[in-house]
């Protein structure tokens, strides 16, 4: 019994050690399902609008753990620059422009951003870069809300034509369908970016940099460079994120983007896992999944409450995020297995 | 002349008001190490509970008002022993994030003790007591904030500066272990601390009140304003926020007045990212000094 349970997790493990691509794909298929559910009438269609918020925020929450994460550097602007992928992609689209071309324009235009803040963060550091960034942020929302060419309240953008031949509306659930597998299949796109990013040259510099700068300036890693690598891809992760959203509900409001979006993107970073990809996505769920999906339809208007409790409980018990309880679970499980095998020599010797 | 006077005064008024808020942040940031996003929402929280009294059984302004101050030093004591004080560990980035833990417990408890509408709260002295001042009217509403917000603070330096708790305080803000290794209580300075920024945030909640009635985003403006006060005059001395705080108040006043209300905001926010580029560590910050 013991050889075949033996054999079974040996083979489970080899599986997830194999080839980086499979998890990511076997993740993404498994969220994949969760439009099938809605089809065969397990969720509704809300419920489904609350996982592709997920996914989308798990994209900007991705760009934030390389900044928090590998870097060591805060961010209080990314919900700017998730406004600016929403706003951008209507603005461009209404302007006649292609979707590609329209998102390709607005990721470019972010990260030239993201390149100035880089630039600006060799001089500023700690709580100053912070609110230097919440101060881009706060620009960036009046010049949303003020501008006329983002039309006010929001921008309608309505179906979006992908690759010039197939178009998607977000209303009849079928189309919405394919719109959350689009949305998905960036995402492990991203993560697999993020996996290649994290373990090259770049990621270990990263490391070396959050840790100490002084030592990692005296091995040759170029503090400027990627700095500026570290803002650029944080702010185009989010803008990616911000034009899943304008591809999925298909119109962007323009007064959205402030603080607390932030500070909740941060906080799934904080919760699910700093430095960790799947941490990332499961911290997305706890602050925006388990609130929306369990909590409001126990607790109604009183779910804030239980959130910022479990929130503050997730920090307390496991401060590098709660992706730690699997390795805790799989301590335990090497443990038990230990303990049964050397029962086993025990009773033969 | 008379809208100069008019924006001087009104100037001075907020700039008070987020000199109060930002002499909150500045003291949780220096005794407790981390960022405090929930200054405004436990502000606005207490003015809740002085709305409430006033609208509930009729009390005085002053009344509740006082009680409100006695909520502001509860709530202070029970989020700095129940929150603050266990994850005393935790790194500052999650610390951060246990402040906002925090913001969206008080978002939950507000509709549940007080409702979902907007609650009325009138000012300290009813508006229609003033002078003229060049034609402009001076309230003494603007007057009472002004004058005890500054007496306020001014109070404040004095302790810190001259008294033995005060001292507790400067050194727990400098270094809290040795501080502690030197036998300072540091857990009750922190206390103290929160007790004290819960206070100055309820006071600025209760000032801002009669113009955006009590609601849970009241204080946003406020508390952002606050942040960049903080980050203008630099976090670490105590009189650097207060500056910074009239500072942008004048500038944000003056300017949506005469430019435009938009770009005024965004002309000042800019100017400020331009002289944090050359000053990073604020107008009175020193760089501080860093071991390798």
């Amino acid at each position: 019994m013991l050889t075949i349970l033996d054999n079974f997790t040996k083979r489970v493990h080899g599986f997830f050690q194999g080839h980086v691509y499979r998890n990511y794909l076997l993740f993404g298929a498994a969220v994949m399902m969760i439009p099938l559910m809605h089809n065969f009438g397990i969720i509704g269609s809300g419920t489904l609008g609350i996982w592709a918020y997920i996914v989308i925020i798990t994209v900007v929450a991705l760009g934030l753990n390389i900044l928090l994460g590998f870097s060591g550097l805060i961010s209080l602007g990314t919900a700017g620059f998730v406004g600016a992928g929403a706003l951008g992609t209507g603005v461009f689209l209404n302007m006649g422009l292609p979707f590609e071309l329209a998102a390709l324009l607005t990721i470019l235009i972010a990260a030239a951003i993201g390149a100035l803040i880089g630039f600006f963060s060799l001089r500023v550091e700690g709580i100053y870069l912070a609110i230097a960034t919440l101060f881009v942020g706060e620009i960036l929302r009046q010049i949303y809300t003020q501008i006329e060419i983002f039309g006010g309240q929001m921008i309608n953008i309505g179906a979006i034509r992908f690759l010039g031949f197939f178009t998607l509306n977000a209303n009849p659930p079928s189309e919405r369908r394919f719109l959350f597998v689009i949305i998905v299949a960036v995402m492990v796109l991203m993560m697999i970016a993020m996996h290649h990013l994290v373990h090259s040259k770049t990621g270990r510099a990263l490391l070396a940099m959050s840790r100490s700068q002084a030592a990692a300036q005296a091995m040759g890693v170029s503090i400027l460079s990627y700095r500026l690598i570290a803002f650029v891809t944080a702010t185009v992760f989010a803008t990616v994120g911000g034009v899943l959203y304008a591809v999925y509900i298909q119109n962007a409001p323009t007064t959205a983007w402030t603080l607390d979006l932030s500070l909740f993107v941060i906080a799934m970073v904080v919760v699910g896992g700093f430095k960790s990809i799947y941490g990332t996505f499961l911290g997305a769920f706890i602050i925006h999944g388990i609130p929306n999906l369990i909590l409001a339809e126990l607790f109604g208007d009183v779910s804030y409450i239980f959130s910022g409790v479990l929130i503050i409980v997730v920090i307390l018990f496991y401060p590098y995020g709660a992706i730690q309880v699997f390795y805790d679970v799989r301590k335990w499980f090497h443990k038990g297995r230990l303990k049964l095998t050397t029962k086993r020599s025990d009773r033969s010797a | 002349m008379t809208e100069f006077v008019r924006l001087f005064f009104n100037s001075l008024q907020t700039g008070s008001i987020f000199a109060l808020a930002a002499l909150g942040i500045v003291l949780i940031f220096r005794t407790s190490r981390t960022t405090n996003f929930a200054q405004g929402l436990i502000g606005t929280f207490n003015a809740y509970v002085a709305a409430y009294f006033l609208l509930r059984f009729g009390w005085n302004v002053w009344l509740v008002a006082l009680i409100a101050i006695f909520t502001a030093f509860l709530t202070g004591v029970i989020i700095d022993t129940l929150i603050i004080r266990p994850a005393a560990k935790v790194n500052p980035i999650s610390k951060q994030i246990v402040t906002l833990g925090i913001i969206m417990i008080l978002v939950g408890l507000i509709p549940f003790f007080f409702g979902v509408q907007p609650l009325l709260f009138p000012s300290f002295i009813p508006s229609r007591f003033g002078i003229d001042i060049l034609g402009a009217t001076l309230r003494y509403n603007t007057v009472f904030i002004i004058v005890l917000s500054v007496a306020l603070m001014g109070a404040m330096f004095w302790f810190i500066q001259y008294t033995r708790w005060g001292l507790a305080t400067r050194v727990t803000a400098s270094n809290e272990t040795t501080s502690k290794l030197m036998g300072v209580p540091t857990k009750s300075v922190t206390m103290v601390s929160w007790a004290t920024a819960a206070i100055l945030g309820t006071l600025a909640a209760l000032f801002v009140a009669p113009s955006v009635s009590v609601q849970p985003n009241m204080m946003l403006n406020v508390q952002l304003s606050a942040f960049f006060a903080g980050t203008l005059g630099g976090f670490s001395t105590f009189i650097g926020p207060v500056v910074g705080a009239y500072i942008i108040a004048f500038a944000r006043n003056f300017t949506s007045f005469y430019i435009s209300d938009i770009w005024g905001n965004v002309l000042v926010y800019s100017s400020i990212l331009v002289f944090l580029y050359f000053k990073p560590y604020g107008l009175f910050g020193k760089k501080p000094t860093k071991k390798v």
